[in-house]
């Protein structure tokens, strides 16, 4: 299996914020907060320092985006019906059909997906999450969760991540994880970091490259040292407002997407 | 409309279009088949699917002029990236750059000729026709030149669309006084300063990629950002070339660098010429280099024999020590030396000589024509087009610093200082209309208030700008302009960004990517409106273009292209390029024509005002989502970074019970409060003497919804610029500033 991330280079960043903009303007995310207080944002820049640090004298970016955890508790969160998915791996072609609510991870590439037709807007996934990725979009009436997708749309047909093909200093190196010939992989060979503390292991797939004083500024100021509460309340007020649909069974459309995927990876 | 579209992207864009079809569709039967309910489309489409490509588009968010393709759906305009032909900024924009989207339909842009019936700085506005516009523009700006004369127009232009207006009111009506800010308060002293030491301009020409050394005096790239530049400046780096970067704050740069020098604001000269006098006494300068294009290398050697290393240590506030270090650094890796000269430098007052220095260092390094050095490559030839030059004679006879004998080495027009002095005091003659284009001389120019009263005396001010900057408030009449993404306008040369790549040199002029045409506005380019204005002003015959199409056209033709080969050819035309190294420029290190003029014929430094007791003096910078005011009502960009921080040295605020995150306000030595409290960040990266905020914040017209009141105008803080004598540009980090918390005063400990 595929464990599809994403490394910053510190090194390389200057905190130019294109990507984050390149991304409002891909998916064309709202600016603001929702009605939690939630930024709206799929990736962003946080200028840390100049602070210091054990090794001197530290500025540098916290550049976040979701981290497509290996053990993802948005996912966990997500009380909506149970559905049965099938998806398939572009590799093998191997089919899995498992059981998945409104939001997963993708047994083949790794993925954290949000399905937003059976998305019930209630927000836990948002509260959830310890690194904020996720917020609710509210604008068209109908609340919605949304959060970064890695751009699979887009790398199913071949582009990069909206925010890697902007990157004017390719700080962002996207790839397979799993792969150990990626540059990715070859980041973690060098020591990438992961944003974990003793309290939030969840095994995020961003890491974040540089030198030791910036590393050590990152990792003071924005590793997550608790789990987020989950508003069970919430959760039920939303289940119980939300328009009486039948859950319909999107067997084979989750199936699609790796199809997608399958005909790019046979291309490639 | 320009729908300029390969057959190779054609193919791509209908391809994706297909595959997106086949989704939605399979998805809307799909759900039809198990539920009988059509859902509704929650996933945002991307700008892949359903989206047809254009290039040819010329960014100018800023203006460094990146090279575009623009993603339309439903002939709207979803996604700007950057042209994947380009060999200059490739298939990356910064922010401000995919930000132009937001630009393009921000609600708050001009959209109809107005015209006030209220007051100056109190507009009431009445729609009105272009042609009611015009008359009435004619009609006043030739009541002024019957007055006064060509002279009493004076000009403020910025950006591509202002260069043709500004021409014409040069050239063909004949005023002296234009006040450029990408001189006067920007670039003037460097380029400047460099004709008069290598006989070409600065530019940013240093080979960064190839450096062994960079050495930035002030310039904080990161904050800064110019896309092809921060490549250079990446790979650089990523080769191994030593950082040095002398700045009183701890920059973006100064995070990266390998030698930060903690420098007192002010004194970049004293700097300078210690590490030059240190060169020139060890001998570790290139001699060879120096023997053969050096002039008045011993004149010079001697005017700067003064500038030990620890008379430059006590003035710096820096060690001795690392001023040894970093000239050590230098010599060691001289010829592969980029000495940055840096873009904006109008600091002090003492800027021109600064540059100089800048300039002579590089020489003394030999870093001029090889690799790491200052290298100049050649861009593609191409033709012009120009108003006659009927109207120069009498400009010439009215510039003013040529009347006072003053400020003898100034860049192209009037200096801002003199011209504005002019219009208050109508001595020795009467500016009585203004035209302004493009720039907003309210955060532009230092001394609000004198820019506020040499407006309120004017006869007529017109305005022709995009969106409702602050100085759109002053017009009398005010013009709405198409933007960047709308328009034919300059023509964008130059050559790949990394001379290790295949030399080639790049043609790209900028075209529309998206329809003129729209119901909700009735926007002109500046071409046209300067035209229109010709034509009422008796000038009709020396018209040099009839549109702005045409205009480009002619200016390509000199390089036998045309706009339609260029269609074809994805927006831009690549051709060989040649090698950029091995140029010899002659190097005045002594400059007899300055000291003729009275001025010294060395580098030299002069100090500046020390702060008085209980104030730190004002800095300030860029960051890296805007430009200037230009971009602040951009929704996106604002949401980014929507307010400029007050840095403030960590001791500084122990000892005032000050810290990061609380709500203060600026108060100058003049006692101007800044308008609006905005975050103090309290950090150790800034000097005790030194307070630091970020350019351009502060909008106060309501017209500009995003913008209003968000962070402060620092400008209106600078109410004591200096004037570069050289010239007659402003120095702006002249200021100095005290706290204001909750209304009380406090006083910066020294």
């Amino acid at each position: 299996m595929s464990q599809y991330g994403m490394v910053i280079d510190l090194n390389r960043c200057v905190g130019c914020h294109a990507c984050s903009v390149a991304c409002r303007a891909e998916w064309d995310v709202p600016v603001g907060v929702d009605s939690s207080k939630r930024k709206q944002r799929r990736n962003w820049v946080e200028r840390l320092g100049p602070d210091a640090t054990p090794h001197g004298l530290a500025a540098t970016y916290y550049v976040g985006l979701c981290n497509h955890c290996d053990n993802p508790v948005c996912v966990e969160s997500c009380p909506a019906d149970k559905v049965s998915a099938t998806f398939s791996d572009p590799k093998t072609g191997l089919k899995k059909t498992v059981s998945v609510a409104a939001t997963w991870k993708d047994p083949f590439n790794g993925t954290v997906q949000i399905d937003k037709e059976r998305c019930i807007g209630c927000g836990a996934c948002a509260d959830s999450c310890p690194y904020t990725a996720r917020y609710v979009i509210e604008e068209s009436g109908t609340p919605k969760a949304d959060k970064c997708t890695l751009c699979v749309e887009r790398t199913a047909v071949g582009l990069e991540p909206a925010c890697v093909h902007t990157c004017l200093a390719s700080a962002r190196i996207y790839g397979d994880l799993n792969d150990k010939k990626t540059e990715i992989a070859q980041y973690v060979g060098k020591g990438a970091i992961r944003l974990e503390s003793a309290k939030v292991k969840i095994g995020p797939n961003v890491r974040y490259y540089g030198n030791k004083k910036d590393i050590s500024l990152l990792t003071k100021n924005s590793t997550p040292e608790k789990m987020a509460e989950i508003n069970h309340r919430r959760i039920f007020m939303a289940r119980m407002l939300r328009p009486s649909l039948k859950a319909f069974n999107s067997n084979s459309l989750i199936g699609l997407l790796g199809t997608i995927a399958t005909e790019k990876g046979d291309n490639a | 409309m320009a729908f300029q579209m390969t057959r190779r992207s054609f193919l791509q864009a209908s391809a994706t279009a297909a595959l997106t079809t086949a989704l939605s569709g399979w998805l809307a039967s799909g759900a039809k088949a198990q539920s009988g309910f059509v859902k509704k489309p929650f996933t945002a489409p991307g700008s892949f699917g359903n989206t047809t490509t254009v290039t040819g588009g010329i960014c100018e968010m800023c203006f460094w002029r990146c090279q575009l393709v623009g993603k339309l759906r439903d002939g709207k305009l979803v996604k700007l990236e950057g042209n994947p032909k380009s060999v200059d900024n490739g298939a990356s924009l910064c922010a401000r750059g995919n930000a132009g989207v937001k630009l393009l339909y921000d609600q708050d842009r001009l959209k109809f000729p107005l015209k006030n019936v209220g007051k100056r700085g109190a507009p009431v506005w009445k729609k009105i026709s272009w042609d009611e516009a015009l008359d009435e523009c004619a009609a006043r700006l030739q009541g002024v030149i019957k007055n006064n004369g060509p002279q009493g127009i004076a000009i403020f232009p910025h950006g591509a669309s202002a260069t043709y207006p500004m021409h014409y009111f040069e050239h063909v009506v004949g005023t002296p006084n234009n006040s450029e800010a990408s001189f006067f308060q920007c670039r003037g002293p460097r380029d400047i300063a460099y004709i008069n030491t290598f006989g070409v301009e600065a530019g940013e020409s240093v080979d960064m990629p190839n450096a062994k050394a960079i050495l930035l005096i002030g310039t904080h790239i990161g904050e800064n950002i110019h896309v092809s530049q921060v490549k250079q400046y990446l790979k650089g780096l990523e080769n191994g070339a030593k950082l040095i970067v002398v700045d009183p704050r701890f920059s973006a740069s100064a995070a990266k660098a390998d030698i930060w020098v903690q420098i007192k604001p002010g004194t970049d000269s004293a700097f300078l010429l210690a590490i030059m006098n240190y060169l020139v006494k060890k001998g570790a300068y290139d001699k060879a280099y120096v023997q053969k294009n050096g002039e008045g290398f011993d004149k010079f050697a001697k005017a700067i024999a003064h500038a030990e290393l620890e008379w430059a240590a006590k003035i710096c506030d820096v060690s001795a020590a690392q001023i040894k270090e970093v000239a050590d650094l230098l010599a060691k890796s001289a010829p592969h030396v980029s000495v940055h000269p840096g873009r904006h430098v109008t600091w002090y007052g003492n800027d021109f000589q600064r540059e100089r220095a800048l300039a002579c260092l590089t020489g003394l390094l030999g870093a001029i024509g090889v690799k790491g050095g200052f290298v100049k490559a050649k861009g593609p030839k191409l033709g012009k087009v120009a108003w006659p030059d009927i109207g120069v004679e009498h400009a010439e006879q009215f510039a003013l610093h040529k009347m006072a004998e003053k400020h003898k080495f100034s860049p192209p027009g009037t200096p801002t200082e003199m011209l504005r002095n002019t219009a208050i005091s109508g001595k020795p003659y009467s500016i009585k209309a203004c035209v302004i284009w493009g720039q907003n001389p309210i955060q532009t120019i230092p001394g609000q208030q004198e820019t506020i009263k040499m407006l309120q005396q004017m006869d007529f001010v017109l305005v022709v700008d995009l969106m409702p900057t602050d100085i759109t408030m002053y017009a009398d009449i005010l013009l709405p302009e198409l933007s960047y993404l709308e328009r034919y306008d300059i023509v964008k040369t130059g050559v790949q960004w990394d001379f290790n790549d295949k030399h080639q040199q790049y043609i790209a002029p900028r075209m529309p990517l998206v329809s003129q045409v729209s119901a909700d506005h009735q926007r002109k380019d500046s071409v046209w409106i300067t035209n229109e204005l010709a034509k009422r002003l008796g000038h009709a015959k020396h018209i040099p273009a009839p549109s702005a199409e045409a205009m480009v056209d002619k200016i390509l033709a000199a390089a036998n292209l045309t706009l339609a080969q260029i269609k074809k050819e994805d927006g831009i035309h690549l051709q060989p390029g040649s090698n950029p190294y091995g140029a010899v420029y002659p190097i005045k290190f002594f400059n007899e024509d300055l000291a003729e003029a009275g001025y010294s014929g060395a580098p030299n430094y002069t100090p500046v005002p020390e702060p008085p007791q209980g104030f730190a003096r004002l800095v300030y910078g860029r960051v890296p989502v805007h430009t200037f005011n230009r971009t602040m009502n951009n929704v996106w960009l604002n949401a980014e970074i929507p307010e400029n921080p007050i840095w403030l040295s960590e001791e500084t605020a122990h000892k005032l019970g000050l810290k990061s995150g609380d709500k203060v306000n600026l108060v100058n030595q003049d006692g101007v409060v800044s308008a609006n409290a905005v975050t103090l960040k309290v950090t150790q990266g800034i000097r005790k003497d030194t307070i630091f905020t970020a350019h351009g914040y502060g909008t106060k017209n309501p017209a500009m919804t995003n913008a209003v009141n968000k962070g402060f105008d620092e400008q209106s803080l600078i109410t004591n610029p200096a004037v570069d004598p050289e010239t007659g540009a402003h120095g702006m980090r002249t200021s100095f500033v005290r706290i204001m918390k909750d209304g009380k005063i406090l006083n910066i400990p020294s």
